[in-house]
């Protein structure tokens, strides 16, 4: 037989891992991300790939209007002028699905009429989606076979014409003149901003198993049975361990589908979003500070909260500081050297959620990023150990809250 | 302030002797003081705790029982004080060796019973899988053989109870601490559990068990300790602390039993009923004076017994204050 601390620290460590990684929950929260990305990407796919099946055919048209309506090569490709006899004919011989029909009464009331094939109609089905994105590209083309017909009939030129109904393309620049597009607006805000999110709520729900664990114990009146067994320290050290490699294998997940789904984002959006085997180093190493950090707060919380239940209001408060960089992101992506950033990198609570999304710009910020890594070391310390010493004080106290003396007792090792 | 009493000094002689031997005493508690607030939870207790005894832990709710009990197993540290468990001041370093049954108790609802139970016995330094095995058989032994699968939500309270027990003895401890084991159980599985502990007492554990069922004291416990607002109150042998509570009368059942108290210096009165006479003791006489004088007569005893009130008496009058208290203090 033996005893020893690291002996102790593992079995708990263990324990608690193997709890925590077969809940369901667990298991549900852990697999959402990638399931989220594999439908993304999915239906991304699903898109492109019908739009690129079914190329837009023949747009036919039938004109009884006053007015004499005439394609144009660059503007109106597809449009075929057809007499109704012909466009119902080949309507009945499956050759088209349907045709637009120009009234006599157009232009005065401006209502055309789209008129189906009954039944399956022409060619292979289409879904609706196929059918969708071929009927606006369609009428788009219809759209502009009625203003440019209205326009040469009263009398414009034709190389007006053109230049008036082409879409003007609007490129965004830098003040370099670089160009600035969607997608880099989408890198340098939004990825920096859902990295952190990640990171965080990470943090947040491995905390969160601690809580429920140690709240749990002291609910179901196995606390005293352990603590008998095991000492309050290597106690919540094995906690703290156990569950924060659950929220490692969580995080490992995660970002292995993130370094899968990169390149597929890029592809997809036109974007050059990567990040360094440093970047996902040192973002894990702020996971585990951050993790240590709230992990212990939380393992004094659930230690002194009555029940569960009370356990997660009184660490609902903490929920609060790790939101604060995060709705900061506008001021670390336009100022990351501001002093709120500077604030949020170096105040413990707010330090996590800073530093991560400190990381994930695209000018990183190594010196703040640095100091912040030492305010939150030192702050992991100083909160493990009063953390320890909450635990100790408090864990048996069944269904009481303890009174503020004797939480400053505890804090003070005089409890 | 804190005082060694002779007892517990010698204690300590003996454990500091053998203080490497599986001999050495198991609990020396000597002079320790405990302070919750402005209140003194326990104050200047001394007692040792013997191999292959059950210590009857008594007293009134919040005397410091649980209080005390925590100090002996290191979950909480006395202010004043010492406490040496196998000679050594409790710690981890014990933990392999001991059991703990607190009052307030459970199991993990949502796991089945023997995994709870293999943990608890790999946490007193069983191997994983001979805390299992162990878990295994005890289960078996105290009926729940069919029930080693379920959750312990599924439990009912008796089954509960037992499994608790077995997650206390599954690593054979030296040194047992039970808090009302035997709560909310019927009488047949309380004598099951019963027999439990006194197969641990027997195979030479030593027993601290805490109870409000001075029944049980007096069939389970060879002796007693009972503890009013953290102090000592009532210490000894039960014979011994029964026989200073006796109101000095002695029930002498035979024939030919003087019924007159001239011949008798040690009784100052004698009352006679159908087949035994009550005598009353004179101050200072005791039993054996009475006993020599019976047979210096005719008189043919057939039972001779002391009359002393039974635990849960006792319990009352010494918590009230009653002087003969000191004697056995």
């Amino acid at each position: 037989m033996n005893s020893s601390f690291a002996r102790l620290v593992l079995l708990v460590a263990r324990r608690d891992y193997l709890r925590t990684v077969r809940r369901r929950g667990f298991i549900a929260g852990t697999l959402l991300l990638p399931a989220a990305m594999a439908l993304m990407f999915g239906i991304s796919a699903f898109f492109s790939t019908t739009g690129s099946q079914q190329p837009l055919g023949q747009v036919l048209v039938v004109n009884e209007s006053p007015v004499t309506l005439t394609t144009d090569p660059t503007l109106t490709p597809h449009v075929v002028l057809v007499d109704r006899a012909d466009a119902d004919a080949q309507l009945v011989a499956g050759s088209a699905r349907d045709y637009y029909l120009v009234p006599v009464s157009w232009p005065a009331a401006p209502d055309i009429r789209r008129i189906v094939a009954e039944g399956a109609g022409a060619n292979k089905p289409l879904s609706s989606i196929e059918a969708l994105t071929l009927e606006q590209s369609a009428q788009a083309e219809i759209e502009l076979i009625l203003r440019l017909s209205i326009l040469r009939d009263a009398g414009l030129p034709d190389k007006a014409l053109v230049q008036l109904l082409t879409p003007t393309q609007i490129t965004s620049v830098s003040t370099t003149g670089e160009p600035v597009t969607d997608a880099s607006v989408l890198a340098g805000f939004a990825l920096p901003y859902i990295f952190t999110l990640i990171f965080v709520l990470s943090i947040f729900i491995t905390s969160g198993y601690l809580l429920q664990s140690v709240t749990e114990e002291k609910e179901n009146r196995v606390v005293e049975i352990v603590l008998s067994s095991i000492p309050a320290l290597p106690l919540m050290a094995g906690k703290v361990l156990g569950l924060g490699v659950a929220g490692l294998t969580q995080v490992a997940i995660w970002l292995a589908t993130a370094l899968l789904a990169i390149p597929l984002i890029n592809q997809q959006f036109s974007l050059d979003v990567s990040f360094s085997a440093v970047q996902m180093i040192l973002a894990v190493v702020f996971f585990c500070l951050g993790y240590l950090g709230y992990g212990a707060i939380f393992a004094a919380v659930g230690a002194i909260a009555p029940g569960a239940r009370e356990g997660q209001q009184y660490s609902s408060f903490f929920g609060f500081f790790a939101v604060v960089p995060l709705i900061a992101t506008p001021v670390f992506v336009s100022d990351p050297n501001s002093l709120i950033c500077w604030a949020l990198a170096i105040f413990p609570l707010t330090a996590p959620a800073a530093s991560l999304e400190l990381l994930s710009l695209a000018q990183v910020p190594w010196m703040m990023i640095g100091i912040s890594f030492v305010a939150q070391l030192l702050f992991v310390l100083v909160a493990v150990v009063l953390a320890g010493r909450i635990f100790r004080a408090t864990v048996l106290l069944y269904g009481v809250r303890p009174s503020l003396g004797r939480i400053v007792a505890a804090l003070t090792g005089r409890a | 302030m804190p005082s060694v009493t002779c007892a517990t000094r010698a204690a300590f002689r003996y454990a500091g002797k053998v203080s490497e031997g599986a001999t050495t005493t198991p609990v020396v508690v000597d002079g320790v003081w405990k302070r919750f607030g402005s209140t003194d939870v326990v104050a200047d207790l001394s007692f040792d705790v013997r191999p292959g005894e059950v210590l009857g832990f008594l007293g009134p709710n919040g005397a410091g029982k649980t209080t005390t009990m925590r100090m002996i197993l290191d979950i909480i540290r006395p202010d004043r004080g010492q406490i040496r468990v196998f000679g050594m001041p409790p710690g981890v370093q014990h933990q392999t060796r001991t059991g703990y049954l607190p009052e307030d108790r459970g199991l993990y609802r949502d796991v089945p019973a023997l995994d709870t139970l293999a943990y608890f016995g790999a946490l007193r330094g069983l191997s994983l899988s001979a805390a299992r095995q162990k878990a295994k058989d005890l289960l078996v032994e105290v009926g729940l053989g069919d029930s080693l699968t379920k959750k312990a939500g599924e439990l009912s309270r008796g089954m509960h109870q037992k499994a608790q027990l077995v997650a206390t003895i599954i690593n054979s401890p030296d040194l047992l601490i039970v808090d009302e084991p035997f709560q909310g159980l019927d009488p047949v599985n309380a004598t099951m559990l019963k027999n439990l502990l006194i197969e641990q007492r027997d195979r030479g554990a030593a027993v601290v068990m805490s109870t409000h069922d001075m029944e049980d004291a007096q069939v389970l416990c060879d002796r007693i300790l009972l503890i009013n607002a953290g102090k000592r109150v009532l210490y000894g042998k039960v014979d011994d602390v029964r026989r200073a509570f006796s109101d000095g009368a002695v029930e002498v059942v035979g024939k030919q039993l003087p019924t007159s108290t001239d011949k008798l210096k040690a009784a100052s009165d004698a009352v006679a009923y159908d087949s035994s006479v009550r005598y009353l003791l004179r101050d200072g006489a005791t039993p054996q004076e009475l006993f020599r004088e019976l047979g210096d007569t005719d008189a043919e005893v057939e039972r001779f017994a002391v009359e002393a009130p039974n635990l849960a008496e006792i319990f009352v009058r010494a918590v009230a204050g009653d002087d003969r208290a000191k004697a056995v203090a």
